[in-house]
């Protein structure tokens, strides 16, 4: 049987659903039910990844290194992973001090189309020792040629692995078995898939990118993340043993996650909201969820309308402040 | 550097020198320009001159030209200071007027690490072509030259076709010049060409080298190569990584070999002629971190990451090495398993 590789940022993508407003005892509570499940690897952080807290994409309640510290406290079989989109993450600020603390696994993600900013971050974890992969976010942007000279460069750079992420949840699955074929004929190093649900595709695309060739799948407690949601990481276990692949995680036990997830962090269980789905539709990045709603309605505009045009102005995650932008011409245009 | 890991490489020259000193004769007293001098090659050729000058008394002067001096002053100072070695801090592609003492050059200069192609492979291919230009076009104007040595690539080779064993000089495969991973790749042929012409209408006596894998101290461990990647992790306990098919097989000539062969090369080479340098062993990539975790009294895992199922020809890159060791009579002193050991020990004592 075929083994995937399953890596649960329930409490990094989940952040974002939340406004990066985790707690420390959340985070504990949810490690501690993930372990129990062997879930091989545990991503937590703020939803931007490591030193992204800040007033431009939201202030996390806790510290990176209480958000760690934690972690790695209620983490044992189950591997720390941690998302670095470089520029948010520096090597000397935040990085070694992650590897300090213990990180297990890092990831260096930058927008699909920029994979030359993570050719330090990704040397310097390879040069620590720790498992290390790259990941390419709002991959709906390129092409499945340019994905591929992309995730060369991450390969070349030391990534062990890539991840693409359809951080909008735009994709169908016609246009994720294109982009994983791609890259599983142009690397010789795994591939892997990070879904969002804003077209309910979340677990359809997963699968999709297992048939082509992917050994590595993302998946939160009861899809917790950006915008409409992840795909289901017990879901996913269910779905992948019923095709018979293999996970290491216990059925059982990650659907007692998942129930104490619900319980214990989230306010409410992702569904796909309208603007969710327009989002998807508009190829814009889910994180920005939070953003749009609150803005738009502050000036009464109507955020269907925000982000059909923040994807016509093709803006990518780091870009929150256009936001306001978009929304004042949207304003303006309404009274001429 | 410490004194101990000096005369470790001090040693190692003494037997890669091997029975060549009087054909190194012709060398004696003459100046010899290095550009790219402070890298992997440049360091090692430093080593075997100071050799030669030290314990032969070939009083060979030597130019070290590269565009940053800083880390190589800070990392050898014990060759930085020598007398013998002028350094020159200049671009490559700048470069103009020539010290005219000089009587040989090896254009070594551009990076084969690949990672930095892939970041930017406009400056990659701009460093090799307008820097060959220009060293030639320099060169035209030193009246006491006697040979250029040109430090090619064995990644001209391309795709060859037909599996072999061992690719000769005469070999060339298929590049797709139409990709971004080939700037260093169609640079170094078209270097190649701008030597040719040179050598056709300028009468420059040049002489091509294609080298391959090489191991040995100074080249750093962070390097994207599989052996240093190997060696690292090692040192850190592991796990080691095999990224892609471990049957890829790879060869390995040490460093201080490596130096006297190409000394051999400018003393001996023929204008026109092209000489592969590297290993004769082959070993792939799983038998590699075999070998490795072997140097290491404590387990070492081996993870084999690979994204599809191989076919049955994995990439060989091993040089056909019999022209050089027929037309100037050079011989690997140092076989692979000794090649690494030696390497191993040399980090473990820096990490």
């Amino acid at each position: 049987m075929k083994a995937i590789l399953i890596s649960d940022p329930t409490l990094r993508d989940g952040n974002h659903a939340v406004a990066h407003q985790l707690s420390a005892k959340q985070i504990a509570v949810y490690c501690d039910a993930a372990e129990k499940a062997s879930v091989p690897i545990v991503e937590v952080g703020h939803g931007n990844g490591l030193g992204a807290s800040s007033l431009q994409v939201g202030e996390a309640l806790e510290t990176d290194v209480v958000l760690l510290e934690t972690a790695r406290a209620h983490l044992n079989k189950s591997k720390l992973g941690i998302h670095v989109i470089p520029g948010f993450a520096t090597i000397n600020r935040d990085l070694k001090g992650a590897i300090e603390i213990g990180v297990d696994v890092i990831r260096v993600a930058s927008h699909c189309t920029e994979a030359d900013i993570t050719q330090r971050h990704l040397g310097y974890s390879r040069e620590k020792g720790k498992e290390t992969y790259g990941v390419l976010m709002m991959s709906h942007m390129a092409s499945p040629e340019l994905l591929v000279e992309e995730a060369q460069k991450m390969e070349l750079y030391g990534a062990e692995g890539i991840i693409i992420m359809d951080s909008a949840g735009a994709f169908l699955p016609s246009d994720v078995t294109d982009r994983i074929e791609a890259l599983v004929e142009g690397l010789s190093i795994p591939v892997g898939f990070h879904g969002h649900n804003n077209l309910g595709m979340g677990i359809a695309n997963s699968v999709a990118a297992i048939q082509a060739g992917a050994t590595i799948l993302d998946g939160t407690a009861k899809g917790f993340g950006a915008g409409a949601g992840n795909a289901q990481i017990e879901v996913l276990v269910a779905v992948l043993q019923k095709m018979g692949y293999t996970t290491g995680i216990d059925m059982y036990k990650i659907l007692d996650a998942a129930d104490i997830a619900e319980r214990e962090i989230m306010p409410l269980v992702p569904i796909i909201r309208s603007e969710s789905i327009v989002s998807g539709l508009a190829g814009v990045f889910s994180g920005f969820s939070k953003h749009v709603t609150r803005i738009s309605k502050e000036y009464g505009v109507d955020q269907r309308d925000v982000y059909f045009e923040l994807g016509r102005r093709k803006v990518v995650a780091g870009q929150e402040d256009l936001i306001i932008e978009v929304v004042l011409d949207l304003v303006k245009n309404k009274k001429k | 550097m410490k004194q101990e890991l000096i005369n470790l490489l001090k040693v190692d020259c003494q037997k890669s020198l091997h029975d060549y000193k009087d054909s190194l004769g012709v060398l004696q007293n003459k100046s010899i320009l290095v550009t790219g001098g402070t890298g992997f090659m440049g360091k090692w050729i430093a080593e075997s001159v100071l050799l030669l000058n030290q314990e032969h008394s070939f009083n060979i002067k030597l130019y070290i030209l590269a565009r940053n001096l800083l880390d190589y002053k800070e990392e050898v100072p014990h060759l930085a200071k020598q007398s013998f070695i002028t350094l020159i801090e200049q671009d490559v592609r700048n470069v103009s007027n020539l010290p005219e003492d000089i009587n040989y050059v090896i254009h070594a200069a551009g990076s084969p690490d690949n990672r930095k192609h892939a970041t930017n492979p406009l400056k990659t291919i701009d460093t090799i072509y307008k820097g060959t230009h220009a060293v030639l076009d320099a060169c035209l104007r030193l009246s006491a030259l006697n040979k250029v040595v040109h430090i090619s690539s064995n990644s001209v080779y391309g795709h060859i076709a037909d599996h072999v064993d061992k690719i000769k000089e005469t070999q060339m495969g298929a590049l797709d010049c139409n990709s971004v991973n080939a700037a260093y790749s169609e640079g170094k042929r078209l270097s190649e060409t701008v030597c040719a012409i040179y050598r056709n209408q300028q009468k420059l006596p040049i002489v091509i080298v294609r080298p391959f894998a090489f191991i040995g101290p100074y080249q750093g461990l962070e390097k994207p190569w599989a052996i240093n990647n190997f060696i690292r992790d090692g040192i850190l306990g592991g796990p080691i990584r095999i990224l892609g098919n471990e049957e890829t097989v790879r060869s390995y000539l040490y460093g201080s070999d490596m130096a006297f062969w190409l000394l051999k090369v400018l003393a001996g080479g023929k204008s026109g002629a092209t000489y592969n340098i590297g290993g004769d062993e082959s070993v792939s990539l799983k038998s590699l971190a075999a070998k490795v975790t072997s140097n290491f009294s404590q387990k070492i895992d081996v993870l084999v990451r690979y994204s599809k199922q191989y076919p049955p020809h994995p990439s060989v890159s091993i040089p056909d090495t019999r022209t050089i060791k027929t037309e100037l009579k050079v011989s690997q002193v140092f076989d692979f398993e000794a090649s690494l050991k030696k390497t191993i020990d040399w980090y473990k004592k820096i990490y």
